[in-house]
């Protein structure tokens, strides 16, 4: 059974560019970005109890890495242009993650919002690099020879890349480190009566998730292909937030879910662009007074709750 | 730099600070009710704030009345949104009902924008335009009057919390409802009531601070100001969402003068996380003892 869905779901994955139209390939690497992006939350978020209002901070440092690394160094492969933005939002991950331990519920989620400000401020008034608001047009990546230059070809190049990242989610989640994440979040004090480090295992979690949000930021530049800073606003960070509560917190596959419906529902009201915040809103708090838990929740079978 | 340009500049920095410390004082009041945050308190604050200017229009009204149309219409907001709405979601968690609100700011936004456009509107002000002079000193009327109108709100707060029978009635709520219910407070009155007392004191915010940055459907941003300055004195403290507030909009004033422009907008945050570095519960804030 799970094999046979995983398989339709490969084979549909690898037919998309065939079937659906331009504009939908460019839609559904879109979806495959955000998803990157929401299952990276969900691992701070949803696993270790941690709600950041700051993601689209980690998504413009890495969509800028990437960027920068292309212009200056065209002939890197791909792949490594963005594991290299991946690690660059770690590192970054990291170094405000420690200090960020000492804080908690509220106070995080306030700490992670100013963050997102100053990566806004900080692409800004670096504009000797990153051009500041006239924003930064980024080049094809190139891979073994060619030149990622289609729609098609970079839809495939996030399709792998996300493929890659779920299974690696999906492992980590199974493991010794998720099943420590998700004691974390039940309950600290007891998790570290059972020999959980919080300290090591919160700033671990710090650091998985904006290597993740990172990889999605470098996708991010060469799917879009134009890179300005009022495009990570805080109410981006707030759509992630809202991708991972309604797909479901601590589920994989609901992140993957939240990021399709709510990327999808962005560009369906894309025609009624006055309507779209007040649709939204009502959609979102529809959810969270009919289906709390998110659609992971709401489609499990009743024993399994 | 001059001392008198600098008194000038933080008397500016407490003007913006007095409103920053209403915001925060608005979303402290539900915190402690309902341990609730309302993402939308700026949107309220905004739709109250056209509201009231709508009806001075249309109809002439005096400011005074316009001040008191904008406070029922914040009121009138709060009101509707507890009891349709976060009253049906009293079982979710935290984070459910951050969400709901966060819904609700959307859409007040976008509602706002469809009747009144996205564009910015000049209110009319309570105060001249004439700078008072003291010796060397030059002093904007309108911040003096912002100062003022905040410390005369916050003191009607302060005798509402500390000498009436429902201030008291709603701190002990805030400390521990389950008591509270025994001596006989109905919690679920004080819920809608922080409500609309936190929808008056950001209507009254907008009113004050509306003829300054102009009316406009992005003056709801102002909530992040709000929160940050409620972290900065440690949230759930009253006397600490005011001094955060202070704070914050002096040295967001002061900033510019010493420090290069390019990092203007940060300040406040960079301020922020360094005060939550030192004290991670705020200034005021006292830390929560854990629990098993």
């Amino acid at each position: 059974m799970r094999r046979w869905a995983l398989g339709a779901a490969a084979a549909g994955l690898l037919a998309w560019p065939w079937v659906a139209p331009r504009y939908l390939i460019f839609l559904a690497s879109l979806v495959l970005v955000n998803a990157v992006v929401a299952i990276g939350l969900n691992l701070l978020s949803g696993y270790t109890n941690q709600l950041s209002f700051g993601h689209a901070g980690f998504l413009a440092i890495g969509a800028y890495a990437a960027a920068l690394l292309t212009i200056h160094a065209p002939t890197v492969p791909v792949i490594v242009t963005l594991a290299a933005a991946g690690a660059v939002t770690a590192a970054v991950g990291l170094g405000f993650g420690v200090p960020c331990l000492r804080l908690g519920g509220l106070y995080l989620s306030m700490a992670t919002l100013a963050f997102g400000f100053v990566v806004s401020e900080v692409i800004l008034s670096l504009d000797g690099l990153t051009l500041g608001a006239d924003g930064l047009r980024v080049p094809a990546g190139r891979l073994a020879g060619f030149t990622l230059a289609t729609d098609t070809a970079r839809y495939y190049l996030t399709a792998a890349v996300a493929a890659a990242l779920v299974a690696a989610a999906v492992n980590l989640t199974r493991s010794r480190v998720g099943r420590a994440f998700l004691a974390i979040r039940e309950s600290e004090v007891a998790a570290q009566a059972s020999g959980v480090s919080l300290a090591a295992y919160k700033t671990a979690a710090f650091g998985v998730s904006a290597f993740y949000t990172g990889v999605a930021g470098g996708l991010f530049a060469f799917v879009v292909g134009f890179l300005s800073p009022d495009a990570f606003d805080v109410f981006l960070s707030v759509d992630f937030v809202v991708m991972i509560i309604l797909g479901g917190l601590g589920s994989v596959p609901g992140s993957i879910a939240g990021a399709a419906v709510v990327t999808v529902l962005h560009d369906w009201l894309a025609a009624f662009q006055n309507f779209r915040p007040l649709i939204f809103g009502a959609i979102l708090i529809a959810c969270m007074l009919f289906m709390p838990g998110g659609m992971a929740h709401a489609l499990r079978p009743p024993g399994r709750r | 730099m001059s001392a008198a340009a600098v008194v000038h500049v933080v008397v500016s920095g407490l003007a913006t600070g007095s409103i920053y410390a209403l915001m925060a004082l608005a979303l402290v009041i539900i915190y402690n009710a309902t341990r609730t945050l309302n993402f939308a308190q700026g949107e309220m604050l905004m739709v109250s704030t056209f509201v009231a200017w709508a009806a001075q229009r249309a109809w002439q009204l005096p400011l005074p009345v316009t001040l008191l149309v904008a406070a029922a219409a914040g009121a009138g907001v709060a009101l509707v949104f507890e009891r349709a709405i976060i009253r049906r979601s009293i079982a979710a968690t935290h984070w459910d009902v951050l969400i709901i609100t966060v819904g609700l700011s959307l859409m007040l936004r976008a509602a706002a924008g469809l009747i009144w456009t996205h564009e910015d509107f000049a209110f009319p002000s309570f105060f001249g335009n004439r700078p008072m002079v003291v010796g060397p000193i030059r002093l904007a009327p309108v911040s003096l009057g912002i100062i003022g109108g905040s410390l005369l709100l916050m003191l009607g707060l302060y005798v509402l919390f500390t000498h009436t029978r429902i201030g008291r009635a709603m701190r002990a709520v805030a400390q521990n409802q389950r008591a509270a219910r025994l001596m006989g407070i109905s919690v679920e009155r004080m819920y809608s009531l922080s409500w609309v007392l936190a929808g008056v004191v950001g209507a009254i915010a907008g009113v004050l601070v509306a003829p300054v940055t102009f009316l406009s459907t992005k003056m709801g941003l102002v909530v992040i100001n709000g929160f940050t300055a409620a972290v900065i004195g440690g949230f759930g403290s009253m006397p600490g969402a005011v001094a955060g507030g202070m704070l914050l909009g002096v040295i967001e004033n002061l900033a510019p003068l010493y420090l290069p422009s390019g990092i203007r907008y940060s300040v406040p945050f960079l301020v922020l996380i360094a005060i939550l570095l030192i004290r991670p519960a705020g200034l005021f804030g006292r830390v929560e003892q854990r629990k098993v």
